[in-house]
């Protein structure tokens, strides 16, 4: 089973002693099956917030208002219970953090066996024997082997790898991967979007990437979401944001790729400045204290969102049809 | 000059054998050696790159240096002098910096961002006056809000933690700073920003790095010297411009050419390397790349390449290294380039 998500007005607050932390403001966003979408933004600007509360995943000081809609059904008005099994079942979230996914004294084999528990039609033995088909998917060799190794015992990429394998196996509509490849080499990485890839064809789920990497996401997604300071500043198809982007802070970031500069540079480029509180967020436009474009009503007045084709839009006073 | 670091034939091996682990574990595994034989040197102030498989042995090979791991062979010098008792690697580390892989779950997750950021000092014996200010300093030099020194590691994101990393590795104002995927989870600008600071840093104290990393855009730019891993063994290093404009070994330049690229329209549909990857326990059999070399021959499934020098400053473990621009490269394309479909 898979449906379309779409998140509306979206929210999310961190209560802290020194005030609230307005990590995600007024965020619209969709997905449709068989779409890969991507998120990319500024470190610190609300992505993993944003994925964990899709995922329902939200820590305890975190305040939450909006509606998270899938397949028709809004998940905030879901009760506890109906929230797990979705949760286990439908929804997959690959976290960004790969080593504080998994318990330290159970081996890995165990815990992928535990991802399973909603199986209960799969005996112990076929489901170790789906995770060690899993497992040499997402390039692991030797998985028998690997099943009985502890977390610590793994690299950084094979935990990662793992972590990837754990969502898959259960069988997800929507399979959230945050920084999915930051620990594998280039070869492991084109491997796992290939797989990424292949599954979306396969499920007709919706995959959602968090990615600093912009080769991945321009190699992997269909739409991307560029989000600053707990907003999305901009979306559209992969082309458009990589071939007409609008927004001046997807400029800014795409120009910053080092990937682009084949010379060495002894300094690599950044954008100057840095993100602001999100405690007391600019009264304007987020990016008006870095924007080189800015103007009069920038840092005064937030803009609208600017519809600039049928399925791109960029939050800024300068972006035009 | 004489190198700061010199690693000289280093094996680590791990494997189970207390008596504790047996009884968990019924089939206990043999030792296997996940870095194997690896001699690297690194001179003062130079920036190395250590670029391979995700579990080649990359981070290993850090931790034991600093002695966080026992190595089965082989021998560390650093600044001259041998490094091979518990309390010569404890003076090391007072002088050598880590970074480590994992940025939240390294942050001790009781500690407050101040503590983490003046604990190294504080158990380093330097003065401290005021651990808040010192705290607030570090965090601005890294381009975080001073209110971020009230925060517990859980509260930062990912790249706010990694920065947390570098103040902290920073803090100790090290001669050898070794960071293990510096730049996971930052994105370009604040990668930026992280790296041009460590090369200020750097060239204000003049200390030696080691940067492991998955990341080929930004290591051409900030490293002199790029050593290549696979499986636990070096299979190739050299300048970084030459080894970028000409890698010699066909893992090396299949990284390379692998590389997405940030522009939609030029995707790639097929996967650079196929074959199976094979695993520590098992190792292949003659030269350990053969099982996915585009370019393998019969000679390289029974005869293991030694580690050889080619150029100069260049090493390379190969029957049959690429030449510059020659034949051979072009076949790497053609071979790799075998489309799986999309
Ligand atoms: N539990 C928490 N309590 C308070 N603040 C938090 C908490 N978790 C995150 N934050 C803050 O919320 C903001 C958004 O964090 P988030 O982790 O969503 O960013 P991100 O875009 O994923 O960044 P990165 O790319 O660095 O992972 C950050 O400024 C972060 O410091
Ligand atoms: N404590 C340990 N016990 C047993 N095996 C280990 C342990 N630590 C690492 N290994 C094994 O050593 C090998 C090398 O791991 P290492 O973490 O050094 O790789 P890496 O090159 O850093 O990889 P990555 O790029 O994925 O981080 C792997 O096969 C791993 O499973
Ligand atoms: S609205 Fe103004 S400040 Fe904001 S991005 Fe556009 S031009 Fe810059
Ligand atoms: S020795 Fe043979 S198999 Fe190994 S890298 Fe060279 S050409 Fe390839
Ligand atoms: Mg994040
Ligand atoms: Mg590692």
């Amino acid at each position: 089973m898979s449906g379309t998500l779409a998140a509306s007005g979206l929210s999310v607050r961190y209560e802290t002693p020194h005030g609230s932390v307005h990590a995600l403001r007024h965020v619209d966003i969709e997905a449709h099956p068989g779409e890969v979408i991507g998120i990319v933004g500024e470190s610190g600007c609300g992505k993993s917030t944003l994925v964990t509360a899709l995922a329902n995943l939200l820590p305890a000081n975190a305040r939450i208002d909006g509606a998270i809609r899938y397949n028709g059904v809004d998940l905030a008005k879901l009760d506890a219970h109906r929230q797990r099994l979705l949760r286990g079942d439908e929804i997959a979230l690959v976290g960004q953090d790969p080593m504080t996914a998994f318990n330290p004294v159970l081996t890995i084999g165990d815990q992928l066996v535990d991802f399973q528990h909603h199986r209960k039609d799969l005996s112990r033995t076929l489901k170790r024997a789906r995770i060690a088909a899993m497992l040499a998917r997402v390039g692991i060799a030797d998985a028998e082997r690997r099943m009985r190794s502890y977390p610590h015992e793994l690299s950084g990429g094979m935990r990662q790898r793992v972590a990837i394998a754990a969502a898959l196996l259960t069988d997800p509509g929507l399979l959230i991967a945050d920084e999915p490849t930051t620990a594998l080499d280039v070869t492991m990485e084109a491997q796992i979007i290939h797989l990424l890839r292949e599954l979306r064809r396969e499920y007709n789920g919706i995959v959602i990437v968090v990615s600093h990497h912009l080769g991945v996401i321009a190699e992997l997604c269909d739409r991307v979401y560029v989000m600053y300071a707990g907003e999305v500043v901009e979306g559209g198809e992969v082309d458009a944001i990589f071939h007409d982007p609008r927004h001046p802070y997807t400029q800014a970031l795409l120009a910053c790729d080092p990937a682009r500069f084949h010379d060495r540079l002894d300094r690599l480029p950044t954008i100057p400045g840095s993100l602001p509180s999100l405690i007391q967020p600019p009264p304007g436009c987020v990016y008006a204290p870095r924007c080189g474009k800015a103007f009069a009503p920038c840092k005064t007045i937030a803009p609208p969102l600017v519809k600039l084709t049928a399925c791109h839009a960029a939050r800024c006073y300068v972006a035009t049809p | 000059m004489s190198p700061l670091l010199a690693v000289e034939d280093l094996s680590v091996s791990f494997g189970r054998s207390s008596l504790l682990d047996r009884l968990i574990n019924p089939f206990p595994l043999p030792g296997f050696n996940v870095v194997d034989d690896v001699t690297l040197s690194l001179m003062p102030a130079e920036t190395l790159g250590l670029v391979g498989e995700s579990g080649s042995g990359k981070t290993t090979l850090a931790r034991t240096i600093l002695g966080l791991v026992r190595a089965a062979a082989g021998r560390i010098v650093f600044e001259g002098r041998e490094v091979a008792t518990p309390s010569d690697f404890r003076a090391m580390r007072r002088r050598s910096a880590m970074m480590f892989q994992d940025p939240v779950a390294s942050l001790s997750p009781r500690l407050r961002v101040s503590t983490l950021l003046t604990e190294p000092q504080v158990i380093q014996g330097l003065p401290m006056q005021d651990r808040r200010a010192a705290a607030k300093a570090l965090l601005a030099l890294v381009g975080l809000p001073a209110s971020f020194v009230d925060r517990f590691p859980h509260e930062l994101s990912g790249g706010q933690a990694r920065r947390v990393g570098v103040a902290r590795a920073l803090a100790m104002k090290p001669r050898l700073l070794l960071a293990d995927e510096p730049t996971a989870g930052l994105d370009v600008s604040v990668q930026g920003d992280v790296l041009n600071l460590i090369g200020e840093l750097k060239r204000e104290l003049g200390f030696a790095t080691m940067i492991v990393t998955h990341n080929l855009a930004m290591i051409r730019h900030v490293s002199d010297r790029l050593a290549i891993m696979y499986l636990g063994r070096l299979v190739e290093t050299g300048p970084t411009q030459e080894v970028f404009s000409a890698p010699l070994h066909p893992y090396t330049a299949t990284l390379i050419r692998s590389e997405p690229i940030p522009d939609p329209r030029r995707r790639s549909h097929n996967l650079a390397i196929t074959g199976e990857i094979p695993s520590v326990f098992r190792r292949p059999s003659g030269c350990e790349f053969h099982t996915r070399c585009p370019l393998v021959q019969s000679r390289c499934k029974t005869e293991a390449p030694i580690y050889r020098p080619m150029g100069a400053g260049r090493l390379v473990r190969c029957h049959f290294p690429l030449q510059t621009g020659g034949r051979e490269r072009e076949a790497v394309s053609r071979a790799s380039a075998n489309p799986r479909g999309n």
